[in-house]
């Protein structure tokens, strides 16, 4: 065999070795900003100069995540709160794809669809909660369908665009190679649309905890959009302070786990 | 059983319009020209002449304004497995393995999956690369995507073989051995080839039929036949073939005068 091609191994290993002060750097400097906020935060506290109603200290905040454990509303709160994430977004994402490759490829199913949904994205998700209280009252259905709403709108959009930027020259390539126009969907067009729909997956993660708080501000009996409802008629900042912090926390990590799925699903793209 | 030639694409009377907007545009003037099955032709031209629009219509990737392209007598109205296309950039799916790749092609024929794998090993083997058949496209270099992009198509054994300058991404070296793995697959699967090229000497290194086009709109002004054999190079095989590249450059390039033989 005679191959006199370049090997791209060389070129490979020299970018393991920065890719490994790479990780040092972005494991460590997380930790070393988190600490110094941190230290900021205990400060202000320290020094009195904001009253604690206003800006509670880390400790208040601390003792109140504390007395919500220890009395069991934060746990029942965050299950309610996660399963109404959960659904919606389930829903959304899966109606989302599904629409999107359907507008995406099919000519008279985009030009019936496209002008509704288009009117219906620019909508935001906390304008719907009366109508959804009105339909569904103020149980899990009116979560469940703010939610999935919401996600929907983001993923359908991004999956139909995905859908225009595969290449021409695969389906020219798929086509003079015999193949049949479902295998060639199956096949071509959705694992080259994949990392336009795991973007608008990945916005759809940080959309769903958005309009869940949204949805549980007003006309909800328990989750952490209600709790913050109920702890600024107490005035009880440590509780809402406590509150945010799981939300961002749980935000950060839903939207983690789905780019590390993406990531391996999608193995092909690089720098993403 | 006495073997028709197959292969034989009748390009008649074929012009080819772009919708612009200022109406549309002449690419290819009206052209009338046969590929006799199993022949090699170069096709070259200056860029955006309309040479990869010809081949595109004879992939039938593009619809003709005027007159037709036919394959053994019968119309061209889209791709067909029976035109293989080779592009410039490989147009590999990342998304598959080397091995998978091949056997996309080889999916139609609905071979139980032991054989599929087979002949899509036997096809990689052609090209040199059954050791890395489990590799994923971008963990291999230029020559190599184009190895498998060469496997690939010719295992699927179309009856035409159209190459848009398919190694015009590669470096002089890697481009040496892919001619004479070219010459060689092609050699063994008798498949009539139109290559497309911008580079004088890749055409005369390579070809039967050399046709150069004029600037755009495009047609087909010289025909040079080739009966040198390979594999040719350019100090051994003779004066009229330095002769030949030299007519060819000037045809190209009607406003440099050439002092420079050298490639």
């Amino acid at each position: 065999m005679a191959v006199t091609d370049r090997d791209p191994a060389p070129v490979a290993t020299e970018r393991r070795g920065t890719a490994r002060l790479g990780q040092v750097l972005s494991a460590g400097l997380p930790l070393v900003s988190f600490a110094f906020i941190l230290g900021l935060w205990s400060l202000v506290g320290l020094s009195g100069a904001v009253p604690e109603a206003i800006f509670p200290a880390p400790w208040s905040v601390w003792s109140a995540t504390v007395e919500m454990w220890g009395n069991g509303t934060l746990q029942t709160d965050l299950a309610k709160s996660l399963g109404r994430a959960g659904v919606g977004f389930s829903i959304g994402t899966s109606l989302g794809v599904l629409l999107g490759l359907l507008t995406g490829r099919v000519a008279l199913v985009r030009t019936l669809l496209n002008p509704f949904l288009n009117i219906l994205r620019p909508i935001p998700a906390i304008a719907l909660v009366p109508v959804a209280i009105v339909w569904f009252g103020i149980g899990e259905g009116s979560k469940y369908f703010v939610v999935s709403y919401t996600v929907f709108l983001t993923v359908w959009f991004n999956t139909h665009h995905g859908m225009q930027y595969v290449p021409e020259t695969y389906l020219r390539a798929s086509r003079s190679l015999g193949a049949s126009r479902l295998r060639e969907f199956l096949t071509v067009v959705i694992p080259a649309a994949a990392p336009h729909i795991f973007a608008g997956i990945r916005l759809g993660v940080a959309l769903a905890f958005l309009s869940l708080v949204a949805a549980e501000l007003s006309g909800a009996s328990s989750g952490i959009g209600f709790r913050l409802q109920e702890a600024r008629q107490y005035v009880r900042t440590d509780r809402m302070f406590s509150l945010l912090i799981i939300l961002g926390v749980l935000g950060a990590l839903a939207d983690m786990v789905v780019h590390r799925i993406g990531r391996k699903l999608v193995h092909w793209e690089q720098g993403s | 059983m006495t073997q028709t030639p197959k292969g034989r694409v009748e390009i008649d009377d074929l012009v080819i319009r772009f919708k612009g907007r200022q109406g549309s545009v002449t690419v290819l003037e009206r052209t009338r020209h046969v590929l006799e099955p199993g022949t090699f032709t170069a096709l070259i031209g200056p860029s955006g002449c309309g040479k990869s629009t010809l081949m595109n219509a004879i992939a039938g990737f593009v619809e003709p304004a005027e007159g037709a392209v036919r394959l053994d007598g019968r119309l061209i109205d889209g791709p067909s497995p029976e035109v293989g296309v080779i592009f410039q950039q490989y147009a590999l799916f990342p998304w598959f393995t080397a091995r998978d790749n091949v056997r996309y092609g080889l999916k139609q024929f609905g071979l139980p999956r032991r054989e599929e794998i087979d002949r899509a090993r036997a096809a990689l083997a052609e090209v040199g690369l059954e050791a890395h058949s489990d590799k994923y496209p971008q963990q291999l270099s230029g020559g190599m995507k184009q190895r498998v992009a060469i496997a690939r198509t010719f295992a699927v054994e179309p009856k035409v073989l159209l190459m848009d300058e398919p190694f015009g991404a590669l470096d002089a070296q890697t481009r040496l051995v892919m001619h004479d793995l070219l010459l060689g697959i092609w050699r063994k699967h008798k498949t009539t080839v139109l290559f497309v090229t911008h580079d004088v000497d890749e055409a005369l290194l390579l070809a039967d039929h050399v046709q150069v086009m004029s600037q755009a709109p495009g047609r087909l002004v010289r025909h040079y036949p080739l009966t040198q054999p390979r594999p040719r190079a350019l100090g051994r095989s003779g004066p009229e073939f330095l002769q030949m590249r030299e007519d060819i450059l000037g045809l190209l390039h009607p406003d440099t005068i050439h002092t420079d033989t050298s490639i």
